[in-house]
């Protein structure tokens, strides 16, 4: 066959089509566009690139940024990026040139390798929004080595126990004050047949989080954390192998083969009034609403035995992520500027009115019931989650370790203190209590 | 692109000077060659040497920090969770390996015999066993682990109703069970290959050969043994070899049954989600540092194997030519 050299020149340019599409740096022509004009009507405005993990959110946020735009000659260009995928293209992008101005990005341990880079920019004092948090959820925006900030919060995830309350009401049982009446709940419940406890332990991340559930009050809460952090305590302290064994007493009000069970397993039953409850993260709740808008949901915190460390029934929490400056940004000012509205009572509001998240930010007023309730809960009693606040600085983290060991500990192949010994060998490798 | 002008003008005809057996001059072969040669260095040689190259560096974050020799390779093989971890997550890449092997080379090689020589449906049979290599695996483990849900899945529930409600399991829930129904479903959906390939090498196998030794009394078994299965070397290799490198890399098919820590408890950990945990959500700042250390060894390893498979295969290949 005989080629024709221009047919061979057409064909090579169309192959190199896709390589050029994808080469890093080229910006896309319709963000400078815009750069136009923006929502105040303020002819040049400098246009901040915002990064977020959040598609599913990209119109609220757009929503969100008009009301910055209108008071100030900024325009924002908003991006989001897939969840499972943001950390690498964040990386990339942090560290080549021509990336995003601000950016979100997540908390604690896995906010380090960024500090650590080099990528962020410290604002330490220079956002005022910052002092009226909660210190567990601004933790989540500090280095760990250097104690400096890097972040604004962007939104503080509780753990507690949701209810369906139509279910209680058919079988007669109130929200349970001890740990016997919890128990006596479960009974009842299990005796009509239907599954107390919606649990699925097959996605090993979802253990932890049940652990401090049921167990966070049991060991203690903020003064085991504290006590752990100066090495006072350990994980092998009688009261955290007792808050592991509340699972294993627990089991059987869980689904039967609760190991097979997946998370999405669980979310299914309780949103099918299956079962009649579901301990979990704040962040179900828009779930739940959406699966089954009739689920009449009430929210509680697991009550304690009289022998338990703490005798207040606690939510522990942890902050979700944080917004940050690219260190490598020129628009340095105007970024700063954005986090500093970000940590603002208005900013805050429209994260609880259009994201349904529980902004950190002190005054924000919650007008849907369920979300008033879960934050009263949690401002009368916080506890750090702290197996992910403490213990993901280093690897085996806290949260894998529990993860598996939970699992472990459902199976039968080790028993509560067993698990409490794999966590204090796990962490032990990195992690030096400061005396 | 001044070229392309001078190129497309036409010229009168002249005989080539090229040598014979040579179908493009210099410049079109070049040309020809340039975007595949291009994409796999930028796409495959690239990174894997910089994958290389950072495996020896201590990494703070994405900043790179000084340079340690082999010291994460060290920590791979001394510190935990990577000292327990990887021979664990390796015992189960080589246990996905034999299972498939098992499988393909018994009960794909058996459908491949049987549908060669069939006229009718033979297309529509081949079509369906091909079909879930098709599909993504990711799709394949969700819809498994959807079909094994101890709380919703059918299969469980089809066993409760003809009465075997005692064999019910909770497949994916227990250590003794999960790692097989994984060996199991990834030697499913990969059937359909070997049937595609050992059909492909059975019909090239010249008919006068079986037909003289049917002639000559062989019954069927010792034509198998004598001439088909000796002729079909080259292609038991080829599927040996796919399958070894498919099963060392397998990571879509356990995430999405067993999640990124091999639920239960690990009970179906394999290499690559141990890479994928480590480099990305380990948090540790030098997880770059120790991943690429991971996926070094793991590219060695499957290449050195997978080098001396091929010898091996080459020799038997020339002995019987």
């Amino acid at each position: 066959m005989k080629v024709r050299p221009r047919h061979l020149i057409a064909a090579l340019a169309l192959a190199m089509l896709p390589l050029t599409a994808c080469a890093p740096g080229s910006s896309s022509p319709a963000a400078d566009k815009a750069a136009g004009t923006n929502a105040s009507g303020c002819t040049s405005p400098e246009t901040l690139k915002v990064w977020s993990w959040r598609p599913e959110d990209v119109a609220a946020y757009k929503k969100i940024f008009t009301s910055y735009e209108e008071k100030n000659c900024v325009k924002v260009d908003f991006q989001a990026f897939k969840n499972t995928e943001y950390n690498q293209i964040l990386s990339t992008g942090l560290t080549g040139s021509n990336g995003p101005d601000v950016v979100q990005a997540r908390a604690y341990g896995a906010l380090q390798p960024l500090i650590v880079g080099g990528n962020l920019t410290d604002i330490t004092g220079k956002v005022e929004g910052l002092d009226g948090m909660d210190k567990t959820i601004v933790t989540g925006a500090q280095g760990k080595a250097d104690g400096k900030t890097y972040g604004v919060p962007f939104a503080t995830q509780t753990m507690q126990v949701f209810y369906n309350k139509k279910i209680f009401k058919d079988e007669g049982v109130e929200v349970p004050t001890s740990w016997d009446d919890f128990i006596k709940v479960n009974e009842k419940i299990q005796g009509s047949g239907m599954t107390p406890l919606a649990v699925g332990a097959k996605d090993a991340w979802m253990m932890p989080f049940i652990h401090d559930i049921f167990g966070s009050a049991e060991y203690g809460g903020k003064d085991f954390r504290d006590g752990v952090q100066t090495g006072k305590k350990t994980f092998t302290d009688a009261k955290y192998v007792s808050s592991i064994q509340n699972l294993k007493d627990l089991q059987g009000f869980m689904p039967k083969d609760v190991v097979g069970a997946s998370y999405t397993d669980a979310q299914v039953l309780f949103t099918n009034e299956q079962a009649a409850m579901f301990p979990g993260g704040s962040f179900e709740l828009g779930f739940f609403q959406k699966q089954n808008p009739e689920l009449d949901l009430g929210v509680f915190q697991v009550p304690v035995r009289s022998t338990s460390a703490s005798q207040q029934p606690v939510s522990a929490a942890y902050a979700d992520g944080n917004w940050a400056i690219n260190a490598k940004s020129p628009k340095q000012e105007a970024s700063l500027k954005l986090l500093q509205w970000m940590a603002s009572k208005e900013f805050g509001q429209h994260v609880v009115d259009d994201l349904k998240q529980f902004s950190p930010v002190a005054g924000v007023t919650f007008n849907d019931p369920v979300m008033k309730e879960i934050w009263d809960l949690y401002q009368k009693s916080p506890a750090p989650y702290t197996l992910l606040v403490d213990f993901r600085y280093g690897t085996p983290s806290g949260t894998d370790l529990m993860g598996s060991g939970v699992q472990e500990l459902f199976l039968g192949s080790k028993d509560a203190a067993g698990v409490a010994q794999k966590v204090q060998d796990g962490v032990s490798q990195w992690f030096k209590p400061t005396s | 692109m001044v070229q392309a002008d001078q190129l497309s003008r036409p010229k009168p005809r002249k005989r080539s000077p090229r040598p014979a057996g040579t179908a493009l001059g210099w410049p079109a072969t070049v040309i020809f060659l340039a975007p595949a040669v291009i994409i796999f260095a930028v796409f495959v040689l690239l990174p894997m040497i910089t994958a290389f190259s950072y495996s020896f560096f201590d990494w703070q974050g994405t900043a790179r920090g000084a340079f340690s020799g082999i010291e994460n390779f060290f920590t791979l093989f001394t510190a935990e969770p990577f000292k327990s971890d990887l021979p664990r997550a390796l015992m189960h890449n080589l246990l996905l390996f034999a299972g498939a092997m098992v499988f393909q080379n018994t009960v794909g090689l058996a459908i491949a015999s049987f549908l060669y020589k069939r006229k009718r449906f033979k297309k529509l049979f081949q079509t369906l066993y091909t079909l879930p290599y098709l599909v993504s695996p990711l799709v394949i483990g969700y819809l498994w682990t959807l079909l094994l849900s101890p709380l919703f899945g059918p299969v469980n529930a089809l066993l409760k109703a003809i009465g075997l409600g005692e064999l019910a399991q909770p497949w994916l829930g227990q250590p003794s069970t999960a790692l097989w129904v994984i060996v199991l479903v990834t030697a499913w959906q990969w059937l359909g290959f070997p049937i595609l390939l050992y059909g492909a090498a059975l019909g090239g196998i010249p008919e006068e050969l079986t037909e003289a030794a049917s002639l000559d009394g062989a019954t069927a078994w010792q034509r198998f043994r004598s001439i088909t299965l000796p002729l079909l070397t080259s292609a038991i290799g080829t599927v040996s070899i796919l399958t070894f490198i498919g099963s060392m890399e397998a990571l879509a098919l356990p995430y999405a049954m067993g999640g990124s820590t091999g639920s239960p408890a690990g009970a179906t950990d394999v290499l690559s989600l141990m890479f994928y945990r480590t480099a990305f959500e380990s948090g540790a700042s030098n997880a770059i540092g120790v991943s690429s250390a991971l996926a070094t060894m793991m590219f060695i390893f499957i290449f050195g194997v997978a080098l001396a498979f091929t010898s091996i295969i080459r020799r038997r290949e020339r002995k019987l030519s």
